[in-house]
C-alpha cells in the first residue's frame, strides 16, 4: 500500500492556509484509506503474484478475502489473467469483474455491483473498518423478522456477542494490532454464519448476527457453540500469538422482545449472564434474567432512598486484647434496615452501593456517627472505621476526616481506619500521600483482609500501618487447613519482625483463640466475643470486664 | 531474493467421528487439500497424525503461514489447537514439501510413539523443538524407505 500512497503527490502545506480546518488533517495514508472504504465501488488491488494487497469495505462486503477460493473466497488469480470475468458474492450474486493493469504489474479489479448504495448510505448503514452493517441495519432487519411472513416457517434468533480480553490487546499492543484481529475475528464470523444470516458490529468489540432458520433453537445454539470455539482459538497477527474468546447472548422474537429495542435487551441481559458465569460461553434469555435485572434496580432505587428515609444504622463489633484480655476497640458496620426487605446484609448492598458511587457518601456518615458515639463511651476504647477505595479517589477525604474528629471531639489517636490493599492498587503516590496525612493527624492505620487479595509484602513496607488485619475465611479453616494455619502463622510473624500489632478477625472458638494467642497475635474480634451489636447494646459489654 | 521464513508448529486434538478406516480417510483429505493450497502460498511443512492428535510444521512467509493457519483454525475437524511456536527462523527445515505426512507407516507410529509416551500424550508437555526435530527424523526416516 505504500507505494500506492506515493503516487499521489503530497498536498501542498500552501493549499491549507486560507481555509483554517477545525480537525488535524490525517495523514494523507489514513485519509486515503479511509476514503477508499467509503467509495460504494468495490475494488481490490492484485499484487503481480496474485495476491490481494487491498480491498476496500465495499469489496470486503461482497466478498470472503480470508477464504480459500475452495472454500468460498473469489479465485482472484484467474481475475487478473482474465481468465475469469465474473465472482460470486457471499449473498449468492454472480457479479461481473473488470481487471485493470496498473504500474509495476498490478492489477486493479472493479467489481460492477448494480444494488450498490450511495457513499452517505455506506457511512450511515457500515461500519467503515469492517464492511459489517451497523445497528441501524440490524434494527430494520428485526423489524423485517418481526413483521415479514414467514411462508417456509423460518424463525429468527438474535446473538450478541463481546468480545473476551479484547481491550487488553488493544491496551498493550495497540490499535492497529486491535483492528487487524478484529478483521480476523469478522472474517471467521462471516466463514461460519449463512447467506441468509445477517453480522452487524455495533461497538468496538461488540457484534449480533440475525440467524434465520426453519429449526430454532437449535440453530441458534448450534451456531453459538461454534462460534465460541471458532473465535476462541489463537490467531497470529504479524509476529503475535493472540488468544481472545466470546460471549454470546441468545434472544428469539416475538418471545423475548416483539421490537428490536426489547429483542437487543434481552439478548444483552443473556450476554450479561453468560459473562458473569465466567466468558467464553453462550446462555439462552430466560425470563428470570429480566426478573433479576429488575430485582438490581429495585434494590438500587431502595438504596438511594435509604439515606434520605435513615434506614443506615452503625453496628459495632467488640476487639480484645489477648495480652490482658481487655477490650481495647470496636469497628464500626453499616447495617440497612429496610421496613420490607428486613435487615440487608453488607454483602449484599456495598457492592451495590460502590457500583452507583454511593459508598462514599455511607462511608462518610459511618464515620461521622461512629466518632460521635465512641466519644460518648466510658472509657478510651478505639473506634476503627473502613475506608472504601473510592473514598480516596474523591478529593476532600483529608478534610471529611479531620472535621469528623473535630465536630466530635473523639481524640484522633482514637480513631483507625482500616484500608484494603485495593486502595493501594492504583495510584499508589496519591494514596500513600493521603495516608500519610492522616496519619500526620494522630490516626491509626490498618491495613484491612490481608492474605486475601496481592497480599504483598511491598504494600505493607510502602507505609508504616500500625495493625494488620487476618482475614475470617483463614482464622475459620485454621483448625483443618493446614495452608490456612501456615498463613495465619506467617501473618503474625510478619506483625512481629516489622512491630505492629495483628488483629485475627472471625474467631468462634476457644482452640482458635489458644492457637492465635500461642502464635503471637495480638488481638482479637470475632463471634467468641462479641458479634455486631447496635449502640444501645454496648453498654453491657463495657459492664462485661474481662473475657474467658 | 532471500524471503524471511516464518516458522509456525502446533498441536491439536482430532475431533472426526468415526471409525479409524474412516479417520484415516479423512486424514487423507485433509493432505490433499493443505498440499494444494500450500503449493500455492509457498508453504511447506509436514504433518503428523498419531494417536487421536495432529502435530503440524508450516513453513514459509509470515503472510502466507498466518493465512494458512486461519486456514487450518476454521476447520472443524480438529480441535484444541495449541500453538507451540511462532517466529521468524533462519531458514526452512522442510524446504522441498508442500505437505509431509507422517503417521500412517508403523516406524512412525513407533518412532514417534517416544513424543507421545514422553509427553504422557498432553500437549501441555510438548516443546516445539522435540515437535520439530522429530517430525524432521520421521520425515527423513520415510524419505530412506520409499526411496
Amino acid at each position: 500500500m505504500q507505494d500506492l500512497t506515493e503516487s499521489f503527490p503530497d498536498r501542498d502545506p500552501a493549499v491549507g492556509h486560507d481555509t483554517p480546518t477545525v480537525h488535524p488533517p490525517l495523514p494523507p495514508h489514513d485519509a486515503l484509506m479511509e476514503v477508499c472504504d467509503r467509495l460504494p465501488c468495490a475494488f481490490a488491488i492484485l499484487e503481480p503474484d496474485g495476491l490481494v494487497s487491498f480491498a476496500n469495505a465495499a469489496f470486503r462486503t461482497l466478498f470472503n478475502l480470508s477464504s480459500h477460493p475452495g472454500l468460498g473466497g473469489p479465485d482472484l488469480s484467474r481475475v487478473a489473467s482474465g481468465a475469469v470475468r465474473s465472482l460470486k458474492s457471499l449473498d449468492g450474486r454472480i457479479l461481473p469483474v473488470n481487471p485493470v493493469t496498473f504500474g509495476g504489474g498490478r492489477t486493479l479489479v472493479l467489481v460492477e455491483d448494480k444494488s450498490s448504495s450511495s457513499p452517505a448510505e455506506m457511512t450511515e448503514r457500515r461500519d467503515a473498518l469492517t464492511g459489517l452493517a451497523n445497528r441501524v441495519v440490524l434494527k430494520e432487519q428485526i423489524v423485517t423478522a418481526l413483521t415479514g411472513p414467514e411462508p417456509d416457517g423460518t424463525e429468527t434468533a438474535l446473538l450478541l456477542l463481546d468480545l473476551d480480553r479484547f481491550k487488553a490487546v488493544n491496551d498493550t499492543l495497540g490499535h492497529p494490532i486491535g483492528d487487524k484481529l478484529l478483521c480476523r475475528v469478522v472474517d471467521r464470523l462471516r466463514a461460519t454464519v449463512r447467506k441468509t444470516d445477517l453480522v452487524a458490529r455495533l461497538g468496538g468489540d461488540e457484534f449480533a448476527i440475525l440467524q434465520r432458520s426453519p429449526k430454532q433453537p437449535e440453530a441458534a445454539k448450534a451456531l453459538a457453540q461454534r462460534l465460541v470455539d471458532l473465535i476462541g482459538r489463537t490467531y497470529l497477527v504479524d509476529d503475535h500469538i493472540l488468544n481472545i474468546g466470546v460471549s454470546i447472548g441468545v434472544a428469539f422474537p416475538p418471545n423475548d422482545g416483539n421490537d428490536p429495542d426489547r429483542l437487543l435487551k434481552s439478548a444483552d441481559l443473556a450476554l450479561y449472564r453468560a459473562k458473569e458465569e465466567g466468558r467464553g460461553r453462550f446462555r439462552f434469555f430466560e425470563q428470570e434474567m429480566d426478573a433479576r435485572a429488575q430485582a438490581r434496580r429495585t434494590l438500587e432505587l431502595d438504596l438511594r432512598r435509604a439515606f434520605a428515609l435513615r434506614q443506615f444504622e452503625v453496628y459495632y463489633q467488640a476487639q480484645m486484647s489477648l495480652h490482658d484480655k481487655q477490650v481495647v476497640g470496636f469497628e464500626a458496620l453499616a447495617r440497612w434496615r429496610h421496613p420490607q426487605r428486613g435487615m440487608v446484609s453488607p454483602a449484599a448492598f456495598i457492592p451495590v452501593a460502590e457500583e452507583i458511587g454511593l459508598i462514599s457518601q455511607i462511608g462518610e456518615w459511618v464515620l461521622l456517627t461512629a466518632c460521635r458515639e465512641a466519644a460518648s463511651w466510658p472509657g478510651n476504647q478505639r473506634i476503627a472505621v473502613n475506608l472504601s477505595p473510592m473514598q480516596f479517589g474523591k478529593a476532600g477525604l483529608v478534610e471529611t476526616v479531620a472535621a469528623a474528629l473535630a465536630t466530635s471531639g473523639l481524640p484522633p489517636e482514637r480513631l483507625e481506619l482500616e484500608i484494603t490493599e485495593s486502595v493501594l492498587l492504583d495510584d499508589t503516590a496519591g494514596t500513600l500521600a493521603i495516608l500519610h496525612q492522616l496519619r500526620s493527624l494522630g490516626i491509626r492505620i490498618a491495613m484491612d483482609d490481608f492474605g486475601t487479595g496481592y497480599s504483598s509484602l511491598g504494600y505493607l513496607r510502602s507505609f508504616p500501618f500500625d495493625k494488620v488485619k487476618i482475614d475470617q475465611s483463614f482464622i475459620r479453616d485454621m483448625p483443618t487447613d493446614g495452608d490456612s494455619a501456615a498463613i495465619v502463622k506467617a501473618i503474625i510473624g510478619l506483625g512481629i519482625s516489622l512491630g505492629i500489632s495483628t488483629t485475627a478477625e472471625g474467631v468462634e472458638t476457644e482452640e482458635q483463640l489458644n492457637r492465635l494467642r500461642a502464635e503471637g497475635c495480638t488481638d482479637i474480634q470475632g463471634y467468641l466475643l462479641s458479634k455486631p451489636v447496635p449502640a444501645s447494646d454496648l453498654a453491657a459489654i463495657f459492664n462485661r470486664s474481662t473475657h474467658p | 531474493m532471500s524471503e524471511q521464513v516464518h516458522r509456525l508448529v502446533y498441536f491439536s486434538r482430532n475431533a472426526m467421528p468415526g471409525t479409524s478406516d474412516e479417520i484415516v480417510e479423512g486424514v487423507h483429505q485433509i493432505l490433499k487439500s493443505s498440499r494444494r493450497n500450500n503449493a500455492r502460498a509457498g508453504v511447506t511443512g509436514a504433518l503428523l497424525f498419531n494417536s487421536g492428535c495432529f502435530a503440524q510444521v508450516l513453513e514459509g512467509p509470515s503472510s502466507a503461514v498466518s493465512e494458512t493457519f486461519e486456514r487450518i483454525q476454521w476447520d472443524e475437524r480438529h480441535s484444541e489447537v495449541l500453538v507451540l511456536d511462532y517466529a521468524p527462523v533462519d531458514g526452512r527445515v522442510f524446504p522441498d514439501w508442500s505437505m509431509s505426512f507422517v503417521g500412517a507407516s508403523q516406524s512412525g507410529q513407533h518412532l514417534f510413539g517416544d513424543v507421545s509416551a514422553a509427553s504422557g500424550f498432553n500437549p501441555i508437555h510438548l516443546k516445539a523443538a522435540q515437535v520439530l526435530t522429530t517430525l524432521h527424523r520421521l520425515v527423513m526416516d520415510e524419505e530412506k524407505q520409499t526411496a
